[in-house]
């Protein structure tokens, strides 16, 4: 039906900015896997591309986490809206929770909760963007800080972490790559893709370098304490008075509910210096006009970080260190794929694969594209940042 | 100060929110001694008379405790929940939407960044109505993307001032946003405007925005029409959630849909931009998601007829009791939504300057929290909530009209 003719041209049209940007997510790569999954091949897909245990019922999460949201559903006090850095029992349990590993005690104040630590990378990337600044990360590391990077008009800079040395970062790298217009760098810990845990020395090496800079440090921490090997999870925060230090973290991993969407970012910052340079109030600022997390899930926060049995982390640790360790002596069966570090942490490991030992495989993209095809396993290549192939150790 | 001059409407600040306001009064307010009584924001749930029902929090429960829905969903959103909102929205419209025109989004502010962020491209422009909702302005800000403002015509029930859309567009214009049920304003469309816009916005080759977050919540003589259904005069981007009319905006629970039918925004490029965009958010949560299609299913029109009484019920207490305070003015009674804009006239109050300087006094003095209008685009008028209990909302406005006696010439 027609009416008025159409117009010369229409003016609107996507955003190229996110082309490049959003090309590269783990999601976008495991929708292409997925695309080539065999339809008539009935036996199970085996996914191993995502750090999302949850539909294994050996990774069901605690009762206790399930029953103090459904109180909270219940009471029917959490239907409405919530202040926009969170309301503030769960901001205080937050605080409480991360400061029994500080030296120092947060204040519900430095806690922001967000859409799952997705939104809290989100916040960080956008707030620290202005022209001409850029941000170090890590490589191999997660995509979803280029892409949001990339997003966000902020220039990214790869430093390497070093697989003959455990993961660590490469600070003299890191050093090298720095420069006037550079305003952070990120770190994950326990590490994705690479599964290391990063040990107390280094991590204070990280700060004194970040610290000389004059950069800050954005500690990813979302597989906080998923840790089983010799090193122990030592928070970023620790460094606060060194360098300060933003802590992303969330419930997904720790608690196996990723679907939840509740993170949160803290700043540690004793000394008030992300104050001082109005990091602070542009969170709030950005904060104030993006969504937030589910009100009664904020509810049921402090119930959950609180009641939590030790037990159940117990269980979900052991259970990820047998994987680690069936991954690890299963792969090296394997003569084309080589892993230069047995896992100590999180959910994944970074293998090599050697493709001269293969015929018909071009890359590691290639790779995963067929083992989905021919063998319904999904596993994530290392394209992404190197030729690498990662995979998940559930 | 001339008060003979007529009062100029200014642009809304460009760094305070509806809440961050309100916020600030409430604080101002603490020093009172009274009861706190809010008149500021669009949810009613602090009120005992707004609640959800069970046909909404028992598919919640049960998705939860299903175990699940504890993983990842889909960037895009579960495809039971894209189908289940594609069938809703496809009930007032004269075409059906495919579940692919479907995203689901953690409540209608993240639609609303989401639109924006598809649409934002270097020195493009978007329109956005005056009075309006504060976030499309700070949002448009952060994408780079420049906001232009049109009237809403007071003397003509808030519609469009459609000359100075066509003014103000330009080639790098890329959309209009369109907020039905009105939001500040109260009112809702005829499908005889709709229209209208809609061949503007064809005309000039933009995207409609259609904020439709109190879709279905209308109870004066338009019934309210969704701009969808113009989709094939040109494109439409649809925006709701499930916060208003199942009062339940702590849920986060939103979409942004697509109404294109004729395929003229939908193209796959776009549609891989805005896929690829949705996987770098943080969507709803899981079994939120899973629990919509029993919620819509299940809920009864009674329900939704009861917060519609109500509404018209407290509108009108509003409306009748505003018309016996002399310095306030209302130009149109409210059709819908759960606000409206009503018009102070300062010269008629000694020592009080203006809409801000009310309101502070007003919570101060007498713990009443009301919106002043310069936070959604107009100096010297005031946005009033009517989604209030009706006892709190008589309490309320019998103190706002003993300040303003106190406070007159």
């Amino acid at each position: 039906m027609e009416n008025g003719g159409s117009p010369k041209e229409w003016r609107f049209g996507g955003n190229k900015g996110l082309t490049h940007a959003s090309a590269v997510t783990v999601r976008g790569v495991i929708n292409k896997l997925m695309e080539k999954l065999n339809a008539d091949d009935t036996r199970p897909v085996i996914p191993l591309a995502q750090g999302d245990p949850s539909a294994f019922p050996s990774f069901r999460t605690t009762t206790f986490a399930e029953d103090a949201v459904c109180a909270a559903v219940r009471s029917a006090n959490f239907n409405g809206y919530s202040s926009t850095v969170g309301i503030p029992s769960g901001r205080r349990a937050v605080a409480e929770y991360l400061s029994k590993d500080l030296p120092y005690k947060l204040s519900a104040d430095d806690v922001f909760l967000t859409i799952g630590c997705t939104q809290a990378l989100e916040t960080v990337i956008t707030v620290l963007a202005r022209p001409g600044a850029n941000i170090l990360l890590p490589r191999p590391g997660f995509p979803y800080y280029e892409a949001r990077a990339g997003f966000s008009g902020l220039e990214f800079r790869h430093f390497d972490l070093l697989p003959e040395k455990d993961w660590e970062v490469d600070l003299a790298g890191v050093e090298a790559l720095s420069d006037e217009n550079t305003v952070a760098m990120v770190i994950i810990n326990p590490g994705n893709p690479c599964g290391n845990v990063f040990k107390y020395q280094h991590l204070k090496k990280v700060a004194e370098t970040a610290k000389k800079l004059g950069i800050l440090v954005i500690s990813d921490e979302v597989y906080d304490h998923l840790t089983f090997g010799s090193s122990p999870f030592v928070p970023m925060g620790v460094f606060g008075s060194i360098v300060p230090v933003i802590t992303l973290g969330s419930i997904s991993k720790r608690w196996v509910v990723p679907g939840w969407r509740l993170g949160w970012l803290v700043t540690n910052d004793p000394d008030g210096i992300l104050m001082k340079q109005g990091i602070v109030d542009s969170i709030k600022g950005y904060v104030d006009i993006t969504s937030d997390p589910v009100t009664f899930m904020q509810g049921a926060l402090a119930q959950i970080l609180e009641d939590t049995p030790s037990d159940f982390f117990e269980g979900i640790v052991s259970l990820l260190k047998e994987c680690a360790e069936t991954c690890y002596e299963r792969t090296s069966e394997i003569p084309c794929l080589t892993c230069p570090c047995k896992p100590e942490g999180s959910m994944f490991a970074m293998v090599k694969l050697n493709l001269s030992l293969l015929e018909g495989i071009e890359d590691d993209l290639d790779f995963c594209c067929k083992l989905a095809k021919e063998e319904s396993v999904l596993i994530l290549p290392g394209t992404i940042q190197s030729s690498f192939a990662t995979y998940c150790i559930i | 100060m001339d008060c003979g001059r007529r009062v100029q409407e200014m642009e809304a600040p460009n760094n305070i929110t509806i809440k961050g306001m309100l916020g600030l009064l409430s604080d101002a307010a603490d020093e009172g001694g009274k009861k706190l009584i809010s008149l500021g924001i669009g949810d009613p749930t602090a009120y005992s008379c707004f609640y959800t029902c069970s046909a909404a929090q028992q598919p919640l429960l049960n998705a939860l405790n299903s175990r699940n829905f504890n993983g990842y969903s889909p960037t895009v959103g579960l495809p039971q929940t894209r189908m289940a909102v594609a069938d809703y929205l496809s009930r007032g419209l004269p075409y059906t939407l495919h579940s692919n025109d479907v995203y689901v989004t953690n409540g209608c502010t993240q639609a609303i960044e989401i639109t924006l962020s598809i649409l934002a491209r270097p020195g493009a422009n978007i329109l956005l109505p005056r009075p309006g909702f504060p976030i499309y302005g700070l949002c448009a800000a952060f994408r780079h993307l420049e906001a232009r403002y049109f009237d809403l015509l007071p003397e003509k029930q808030w519609e469009v001032d459609l000359r100075a859309v066509q003014h103000l567009a330009d080639h790098n214009t890329v959309a209009i946003v369109i907020i039905n049920p009105g939001n500040p304003c109260g009112n809702v469309y005829s499908f005889q405007h709709l229209k209208e816009i809609a061949e503007t916005a064809k005309r000039l080759g933009i995207v409609v925005i259609a904020d439709e977050v109190y879709g279905h919540l209308s109870f004066g003589e338009n019934p309210w029409v969704s701009m969808g259904v113009f989709g094939s005069v040109g494109p439409v981007i649809t925006l709701g959630s499930l916060s208003k009319r199942w009062l339940v905006p702590g849920w986060r629970l939103g979409w942004l849909v697509i109404n294109d039918p004729d395929a003229t925004l939908k193209t796959p490029k776009f549609v891989e931009r805005l896929n690829k965009y949705c996987d770098i958010c943080g969507g709803a949560a899981t079994f939120i998601q899973a629990a919509v299609p029993a919620i819509i299913e299940g809920t009864q029109e009674v329900f939704f007829r009861k917060t519609i009484n109500i509404l018209k019920q407290t509108s009108d207490i509003c409306y009748q009791k505003i018309k016996g305070i002399a310095c306030i003015k209302c130009p149109c009674k409210p059709q819908g939504s759960m606000a409206f804009m009503v018009k102070l006239n300062v010269c008629m109050l000694k020592d009080i300057s203006d809409d801000i300087d009310f309101c502070f006094k007003l919570a101060k003095e007498e713990s009443v929290i009301i919106l002043p209008g310069i936070v959604v685009g107009l100096k010297n008028w005031l946005r009033i909530t009517f989604a209030v209990e009706p006892s709190a909302l008589h309490e309320a406005l019998r103190r706002l009209n003993s300040f303003c006696q106190r406070h007159s010439c």
